[in-house]
């Protein structure tokens, strides 16, 4: 393998472009640090993406600490506040059946304490509802239920979450890497003094003063290459997608063995989940099973009958890094984040556990930590510069989808992923032309995702932009978008052939454990489509 | 705070809370408070009639065949409407203008051609509710 003839040297390597890495990379930015982000997929593509997609306040932490549902209510006001354009009010309709183990006034009980911190993340408060006034809400609804409260969270895209994060760190001076894989710590003695990553074939070396670990579930792989034990009780979690909103509302359901199940609807499509189970199987090759998606299913139809009749498109699943500890359940694990400053191998920060709601206070201490070792006293800002897309007001989207000859659909689609920055991306004109009809994603768009934001495969298109995200899950379109992709990276012809395999193939794995839920005619559609391209 | 302080609060939280349900009226008479709440939100509930349209609509693999059978709803494909607009309900109010005008000739053949049975007029009469209310 060759070596870069020129090592990089900065102040602080980041390992892992999760929303948590990314974030401490802004962090460090905005403080003037000098920053390489290095993430070996591409940005939010592991744990991060394969969430729940909500920040949401803490409501189970008033079982055991009320402070920290606050602190949490607080950073999701931040949240909202800098990322105005890639949040979304969720509403909850949480309802109630006769046998469950907390009555109604119980379950009101506890939204009501929380209404007192709702406001720290502009939230509403509660609103009880009878059982009549629930099914007229949502019909889909079982007919058996005592009643109902609704609360409030927000939802967000990780995937632009994440992106947003290494844009802005790139924008004041950072350097982000995806598909670049870290495969050694450089070391003088017991002192981490940089790393070794491979892209694009070369092995390249970047000396930093601080290294910091945010690899989320493969953060004890990356401590051990300086012979650091992270220990870590990872959770493999599947969530069913379904390609429309199923609802306008959040549906939460009490799963068989009483965890909760939520059906959240973000944008166009519907995340149903989550499983929680101990993993000790390869990370990168984390499998659903049916078993799996009958255990969220039975969950959901309880309280929602009609969700047997919809039609799931894929599923996705992931591992949280969730800290170590021994006897409880999974579901019963805290959630909380540790930062570990390796004293036997100075210069190595880990930062773990956690989750996306609380990404950027895990990143502001961690930045903290690696300032107090650069001895840069900058504090942070993270909470009050406002995120790329978020900085000014943005332009309704007629008034985009007429100025750049785009659907009004596409424009509002735009909007919600760039925010003010979306007539920017979309200036180019002659490319109003759609590419994936499914999400109404104009080909200038696609091409701005490659061009600007490091989309360097189909599928990072997919995360950036919603390329295919849709109904035909690309059967449709995925040609015409390796072209404008391949266009854009100078791909061959045979190349573009190849990234539209690679992708299809991915949405297979993603499809296989659903096709008995409706999905045969899709995937006759998708055969008769792509048998040019079988072996 | 341990949890067993948690747990007490909680306790008072409940005490207060019984004590408040029977100073009051009994529940019920909040859902339009709450459908006004998140009016600007676009959070509209589907109706009936919406909920059972929605799983025939939800089976649209976006084939196209309609397209071959069915001229163009103001300018649009009529694939187009179960693949892209029938997803995303809260922003249908600012994709209005896609949907101009009353003309959608055809879409009884089209829907005829569906192999997967979507009722597209129904499914264009739930998109012009929905953007309209």
């Amino acid at each position: 393998m060759a070596l870069s003839a020129a090592p990089s040297t900065q102040d602080v390597v980041v390992i892992g472009g999760g929303v948590t890495g990314a974030g401490v990379a802004r962090d460090l930015a905005l403080r003037g640090v000098s920053v390489l982000l290095l993430e070996k997929n591409d940005w939010g593509a592991g744990t991060s993406g394969s969430s729940t997609w909500m920040i949401h306040g803490g409501l189970r932490y008033l079982e055991y600490d009320w402070e920290t549902t606050r602190l949490s209510q607080e950073d999701a006001g931040h949240i909202v506040d800098i990322a105005r354009h890639l949040v979304h009010r969720v509403l909850f309709l949480v309802p109630v059946l006769p046998d469950d183990p907390h009555g109604i006034e119980q379950v009101e009980t506890v939204m009501e304490v929380y209404d007192r911190y709702q406001p720290l993340k502009h939230a509403h408060p509660h609103v009880r509802l009878t059982t009549e006034e629930m099914l007229a809400v949502e019909p889909g609804l079982a007919r058996d239920l005592v009643g109902g409260v609704t609360v409030e969270e927000w939802g967000v895209d990780p995937h632009r979450l994440a992106w947003a994060n290494v844009l802005d760190a790139v924008e004041h001076g950072a350097r982000a890497l995806n598909h670049a894989r870290v495969t050694s710590l450089i070391r003088d003695g017991s002192q981490v003094i940089g790393v070794r990553y491979v892209r694009d074939g070369a092995e390249v070396e970047a000396r930093a003063q601080v290294v910091v670990n945010a690899g989320g579930p493969w953060s004890p792989e990356i401590a051990g290459m300086a012979g650091q034990e992270v220990r870590l009780r990872p959770a493999k979690g599947i969530h069913l997608v379904y390609d429309r909103r199923v609802s306008n509302f959040v549906i939460s359901a009490e799963a068989v063995d009483g965890r909760d199940i939520l059906m959240v609807p973000h944008g166009p499509i519907t995340v149903l989940g989550t499983t929680d189970d101990d993993f000790f199987g390869d990370l990168d090759d984390v499998e659903v099973t049916p078993d799996e998606v009958d255990y969220l299913l039975q969950a959901v139809a309880r309280v929602f009958p009609a969700i047997e009749h919809l039609r799931p498109v894929r599923a996705t699943t992931g591992v949280r890094p969730t800290l170590y500890e021994w006897r409880p359940i999974e579901d019963r694990l805290s959630r909380r984040h540790e930062l570990i400053e390796h004293r036997h191998a100075p210069g190595l920060l880990t930062i773990t556990g956690g989750k996306l709601s609380m990404y950027r206070l895990m990143a502001e201490e961690t930045a903290d930590a690696a300032c107090r070792r650069l001895g840069v006293q900058a504090r942070c800002r993270t909470s009050e510069v406002r995120l790329p897309g978020s900085e000014s007001e943005a332009p309704t989207a007629a008034e985009l989808a007429s100025e750049h000859r785009v659907t009004a659909l596409g424009a509002a689609n735009a909007l919600r992923r760039h925010g003010c920055r979306a007539g920017a991306v979309l200036q180019d004109a002659r490319q109003g032309r759609l590419v994936c009809r499914c999400e109404h994603l104009a080909e200038a768009e696609l091409a701005h995702a490659a061009r600007s934001e490091q989309a360097r495969s189909l599928v990072d298109a997919f995360r950036r932009v919603g390329l295919a995200a849709g109904p035909c899950a690309g059967a449709a379109c995925v040609d015409r978008a390796a072209q404008v992709v391949g266009r854009e990276l100078g791909w061959s012809a045979s190349q573009q052939v190849d990234a539209a395999r690679e992708f299809l193939l991915g949405a297979w794995l993603g499809r296989a454990p659903l096709l008995e839920r409706r999905g045969w005619a899709q995937e006759e559609m998708a055969y008769a489509g792509r048998r040019g391209y079988t072996a | 705070m341990s949890r067993r302080t948690s747990y007490i609060r909680l306790a008072g939280a409940y005490a207060r809370h019984q004590l408040r349900r029977r100073l009051r009226r009994r529940p019920g008479g909040d859902v339009q408070r709450l459908l006004e709440m998140y009016a600007p939100d676009r959070l509209l509930p589907l109706t009936e009639a919406e909920r059972e349209l929605l799983p025939a609509a939800s089976a649209c693999i976006n084939c196209g065949l309609c397209a071959l059978v069915s001229a163009r709803v103001s300018g649009l494909r009529p694939s187009d409407l179960a693949a892209a607009y029938l997803r995303d309900y809260p922003l249908l109010e600012s994709a209005a203008s896609d949907l101009a005008g009353d003309s959608a000739p055809g879409l009884r053949e089209a829907a005829a051609a569906c192999p997967v049975g979507v009722p597209l007029e129904g499914v264009l009469a739930m998109i012009r509710r929905l953007a309209s209310a």
